[in-house]
């Protein structure tokens, strides 16, 4: 199964995706739109992680234990970014991070 | 393998947590009224549980330690059976105290683990402090164990030796951290401080990952067929096989970048500094005074740990005219910019809060040059550069906890924050208008406050590193910032006050304000207090 794919190829595609998260979270206006692109970046780091664990050291469990950990904790993260969502919304009245910027000097 | 005795070295983070859980659990049984005077009762008793709980936690940390004289525990039996008991009690902790292999390879109970934890929990404490009258909104509990919960992250973070065990501390710090920056939902200015922070918070975090994925895959691809436990995401291993130096060294290299931009976020260090002003100025007060000192502290010992652990092939050098290359000279240029940046950022400020964590940001320049100092070749300076870089965050945690405080003080009282809210206090309430006088002084670094001695540390360790180029700018962004530093004691004690009256500031919070800035004298005129202490520090686990 492996040798089939080399893990370049695989690489290649998280570091695609990676940097597609990035620009999604640097270019987005709409906080959940931000929150997405972060969503991808994380995503990324998790297909690093189980291609070099499947890859180079499929006998022990360091990178999946990794993986698992950045999802259970991109969960937590996501609930409380949605939540500030929320409490902004009822305050401002918009998600659109430009336009939330009483803060400046 | 994790052992039974090794429960007394956690044992002040097992304590944090199990004081959070009180908290959270003992709000149940108060009176739930709608009245002003049963919030207020409520907000009393999750506060004071929250401050006597982590003075506790905070002796017991430092008896653990045995650092202040004479409290370790003698062998002989003092023959009265109650005080045998105590002192069995007592030496069991202190088996715990630091040294010792890292539990299971995540977690080091070293000399800097127990520093940065005893500071932690003292930054903890006076902010729970300065909390008691800033009284949160509708749920005291929650704010108050948020904030234990992350004081357990930072003591995590500092003792992080292994990747996992680093994210997971990093994410326990930071997240109460947004929440809390975004307590009061139905206030704007707090609510989107929350936001932001969060949104650079989370993107940080997907940097820092994806570092930690690209070390890890070298780990795992130089360590090929030799693998024999899982130990690939321990920072000395990572460092054991980056020895031998096997191909794909661009490869750790590159995921060195990612992690120091992403840590580089958590300290507000200046590319990555977009956060900090905003989010310094929309928090609650005392809240800004717990993200600026000890979230920040916490961000530098686990840069500190994280590069010369697992990194320390890849050092560098910062000599000018040297080949440039590795984490120093990576560090010496962000802590250019930082000092530059930061500085420079402060001078237009018209509001005291803003200027203030413009003054943070290029703190964390400073901070930064006693990193710095691990470019020296020869290891006793680079010793000095951790015992500068210890010194420097104790002393930085103090002042800026202070300088909040107070100004938590007068904007509670005025209801502003602006530097105009704090003309003529010195007219008004002369005892806050000298602690912070004296905090600010520190911050600028005149002697004989500690901060200067703290600055004066940092320079000679970096200037012995051969950063000269570096120190001399540091040097003229000190004298730069005396102007925005000085403005705000022109404010203070020149500039005649809006009104006469005098302005009551809240007993707990000036005793905080006061503790801080005592120790900031104490330490400032007897540097070897603390230093005695900090230069044990030369035996960081794995290095």
């Amino acid at each position: 199964m492996t040798s089939a794919i080399p893990l370049e190829a695989v690489l290649v595609v998280a570091g695609a995706l990676f940097c597609i998260g990035l620009f999604g979270a640097l270019s987005r206006r709409n906080m959940v739109g931000i929150l997405m692109g972060v969503e991808l970046m994380l995503n990324a780091v998790n297909i690093n992680l189980v291609a070099f664990w499947r890859y180079l050291e499929p006998r022990y469990i360091s990178g999946q234990t990794f993986a698992i950990f950045i999802i259970c904790v991109a969960a937590a993260e996501a609930a409380v970014g949605l939540a500030m969502v929320i409490a902004i919304y009822r305050n401002w009245l918009t998600v659109n991070a430009d336009t939330v910027d009483s803060l400046k000097g | 393998m994790f052992q039974i005795t090794d429960i007394p070295r956690i044992l002040p983070e097992i304590l944090l947590m199990v004081l959070a859980l009180l908290v959270l659990g003992s709000d149940i049984f108060e009176k739930w009224g709608r009245s002003p005077e049963a919030q207020l009762e409520r907000v009393r008793s999750s506060a004071s549980l929250t401050a006597i709980g982590l003075g506790l936690v905070f002796v017991i940390a430092l008896l653990q330690s045995a650092y202040l004289p004479g409290t370790r525990a003698p062998q002989a039996p003092a023959g009265n059976a109650v005080l045998d008991w105590l002192l069995s009690i007592l030496r069991n902790l202190q088996s715990g105290g630091p040294g010792g292999e890292p539990i299971i390879g995540a977690f080091a109970t070293d000399h800097l683990t127990m520093i940065a934890r005893l500071s932690f929990i003292g930054a903890a404490f006076i902010t729970s402090l300065l909390c008691l009258d800033y009284r949160p909104s509708a749920h005291p509990a929650e704010f108050y164990a948020l904030i234990l919960f992350s004081t357990l992250g930072m003591c995590l973070m500092a003792g992080a030796t292994e990747l996992v065990m680093a994210y997971l501390a990093v994410e326990l710090t930071s997240i109460p951290l947004y929440i809390l920056a975004g307590y009061f939902r139905n206030d704007t200015r707090s609510s989107e401080a929350g936001m932001k922070y969060f949104l650079f918070g989370a993107l940080s975090s997907g940097i820092l990952l994806y570092g930690m994925s690209l070390a890890y895959g070298y780990a795992a691809s130089a360590a090929a067929g030799a693998i024999t436990a899982n130990d690939l995401t321990q920072f000395s291993r990572i460092a054991a096989l980056a020895r031998d130096a096997g191909p794909g060294v661009a490869l750790l290299t590159l995921g060195m970048i990612f992690v120091i931009a992403g840590v580089g976020y958590k300290v507000a260090a200046v590319p990555f500094h977009g956060w900090a002003p905003d989010v310094y100025q929309g928090a609650p007060t005392p809240i800004t005074a717990f993200i600026s000192t000890a979230s920040k502290a916490a961000g530098f010992i686990l840069l500190f740990r994280l590069l010369t652990v697992a990194f320390p092939s890849l050092s560098g050098s910062v000599s000018f005219g040297e080949e440039l290359g590795g984490w120093t000279s990576v560090l010496a240029l962000i802590a250019l910019l930082t000092l530059i940046v930061g500085n420079l950022a402060a001078l237009p400020q018209t509001n005291a809060k803003r200027l203030l964590a413009w003054s943070s940001v290029a703190q964390a320049g400073f901070i930064l040059l006693a990193l710095v100092a691990w470019a020296a070749p020869q290891a006793f300076d680079r010793n000095q550069g951790a015992a500068a870089l210890l010194y420097y965050l104790v002393i930085y945690t103090l002042t800026n906890l202070g300088a909040f405080g107070a100004l938590a003080a007068v904007s509670l009282a005025v209801g502003g924050d602006e530097i105009a809210d704090l003309n003529g206090l010195a007219q008004r309430n002369l005892g806050l208008a000298v602690l912070l006088t004296l905090c600010v002084l520190s911050l600028a670094g005149i002697p004989p406050l500690a901060g200067f001695f703290a600055k004066f540390y940092v320079f000679m360790v970096g200037w012995q590193a051969g950063a000269r180029w570096l120190i001399v700018v540091a040097i003229v962004t000190t004298i730069i910032s005396l102007y925005y530093y000085l403005r705000l004691l022109r404010a203070m004690f020149i500039t005649p006050p809006a009104s006469k009256e005098p302005l009551p500031a809240p007993p707990a919070l000036t005793a905080a304000v006061s503790v801080a800035v005592v120790a900031l004298i104490l330490f400032g005129l007897f540097p070897n207090l603390l230093l005695g202490i900090l230069s044990r520090v030369q035996a960081v686990a794995g290095i």
